[in-house]
């Protein structure tokens, strides 16, 4: 369950990045974020990481008041969400294995049940054969599976995507949308945030479009001006 | 689910990363270990001179000799007047005969030489053995002796007291403050090397972060590879300063008669454990403060 109530964002310089958005996504919905650069979206997923405080209103997350909760309650908020980057972020010095295992060490799962989901997320997301390769020896495709997979690890309720087709063709780019699919088919929330509009109109998922820090449009199937 | 963080695996990861990140390590122990070297040897220097001129503090000491047809009371006024001058330690007053005795026992089997000379015919003074504690005093000491009634001669090594006093205070002031200004610039190029090392990785650091790892958890191996680098560092250092000590202590010391090297056993725990603390704190003190940039969530 992810609400926004009202939330405005005005960063130090002045910027007014939100200005006043509300929205709600239920349970395993998958929701596409669409708008131009500039629009509001990347302040978006920062006040849902709880990167960024909201500068009125509220955010709410899985029942918590993300505008009240303490910086040391963070690390254990963010284990409820898994997020993937357009740039994949994979530790560049870990194998496969160790990038998805890593994720499950940092928040202390012990490491028999680390062996035992490992090889069978990274099947989930087709990759198992290519568990021993560094983040270099693999294609833009295959890095995001690797993101995705992490994202994964620690059974989220929630995943979120910024821009998870943006550095990948278009052929992968399917492929990945398609496990989000998958994944959403899990019970999990998916939020995308995209420009790609071919994708958002295949899919004919929910659209919110933001324009200039505001909620233009939220309709379900495709299409975005 | 019960949470379990393996220490094992964080350390493990500290070495591992020290190994994948080669160059930065390898810059990190050498920074640290030149500023260990130069820091250990500087001590040892200060420490070389100081106990060289204590050495040489031992030495303070003045020789009073009366005149020679002075009566029993006369010596004994003698006596009486320097005991209350101020600076003094102690005052031994050997008189003629005892003198003579030590001529005789240093003579050894030709000591029935000095027998004849036995009795009034004495050629010997009474003298005052005169220590004294404070160095920087010693010349007003002098000028109160020479002017005592009946002493006709005071025998000191003033210029040699003077040198000694100033030398000593000229190290110990220039001493501290180059130890502490070398210690403060070698903490920040510690901490500066560190710091890069660091932001090299930060992109891991923003990694661990979204995923959910507590802070102490992405800390802890910084920490743990702070450590290693100080004890490494601190190993290496030790190693060299010891060689370079050895050297030093066998062949340029016996050159110079006058100085006393400190043996290397009695310096080498002081020098290990303050190397191996040096190295340790700012390894730790290093990493944190890198790292809490990155950490504000």
């Amino acid at each position: 369950m992810i609400d926004f109530k009202n939330v405005k964002k005005v960063y130090s310089n002045g910027v007014i990045a939100l200005g006043g958005v509300d929205f709600h996504v239920n349970d395993g919905e998958f929701v596409f974020i669409v708008g131009h650069s500039g629009a509001g979206k990347s302040t978006l997923m920062k006040l849902l990481l709880r990167e960024e405080i909201v500068t009125s209103g509220q955010v709410f997350v899985n029942n918590h008041d993300l505008t009240k909760m303490k910086n040391y309650r963070v690390p254990k908020y963010r284990r409820e969400l898994g997020v993937v980057f357009q740039d994949f972020r994979l530790l560049p010095n870990k194998t496969v294995y160790e990038n998805v295992a890593f994720a499950m060490r940092a928040v202390g799962t012990p490491a028999k049940k680390i062996r035992k989901r490992v090889p069978a997320i990274l099947s989930t997301v087709n990759l198992y054969d290519k568990f021993d390769c560094f983040p270099s020896e693999l294609s833009g495709g295959e890095k995001q599976r690797v993101a995705l997979a992490r994202a994964l690890a620690n059974n989220p309720k929630i995943i979120i995507a910024d821009e998870p087709t943006g550095n990948i063709d278009p052929k992968m780019s399917m492929e990945i949308m398609n496990l989000l699919i998958k994944i959403n088919r899990l019970d999990k929330t998916v939020i995308v945030v995209t420009h790609d509009q071919k994708l958002v109109d295949y899919f004919q998922k929910r659209v919110i479009t933001l324009n200039d820090g505001k909620i233009v449009d939220d309709h379900v199937g495709g299409m975005f001006e | 689910m019960k949470r379990r963080y393996s220490l094992t695996y964080l350390i493990g990861e500290s070495f591992k990363s020290l190994w994948r990140n080669g160059v930065m390590s390898i810059a990190s122990v050498t920074v640290l270990m030149s500023c260990l070297i130069v820091i250990g040897g500087f001590a040892l220097i200060i420490l070389n001179i100081n106990k060289n001129v204590d050495r040489l503090g031992l030495m303070n000491e003045m020789v009073a000799f009366a005149d020679y047809d002075l009566t029993d009371e006369e010596i004994a006024s003698i006596k009486d007047q320097i005991d209350k001058l101020e600076n003094i330690n102690s005052v031994d007053h050997i008189t003629k005969d005892e003198a003579l005795e030590e001529l005789k026992a240093n003579a050894g089997e030709f000591g029935d030489v000095y027998a004849e000379l036995e009795g009034e015919e004495n050629p010997l003074p009474d003298t005052f053995h005169i220590t004294y504690n404070d160095n920087s005093k010693a010349s007003t000491l002098y000028y109160q002796l020479i002017q005592i009634d009946g002493i006709y001669k005071v025998n000191n090594r003033l210029n040699v007291a003077n040198t000694i006093d100033s030398i000593k205070n000229g190290i110990s002031i220039v001493g501290v403050w180059f130890l502490a200004i070398l210690f403060v610039v070698s903490v920040f190029v510690i901490v500066n090397t560190i710091k890069l090392a660091v932001f090299a990785r930060r992109n891991e650091i923003e990694i661990m972060r979204y995923i959910g790892a507590s802070s102490w958890f992405i800390t802890i191996p910084f920490i743990f590879e702070g450590i290693i680098i100080g004890l490494l560092s601190g190993g290496i250092a030790y190693f060299i300063v010891y060689l370079i000590y050895r050297y030093i202590e066998n062949n340029a010391a016996s050159n110079i008669q006058m100085l006393s090297i400190l043996p290397f056993t009695e310096v080498n725990m002081l020098l290990l454990a303050g190397f191996v603390i040096i190295g340790i704190l700012t390894g730790i003190i290093g990493s944190c403060t890198s790292l809490r940039k990155y950490l504000k969530a």
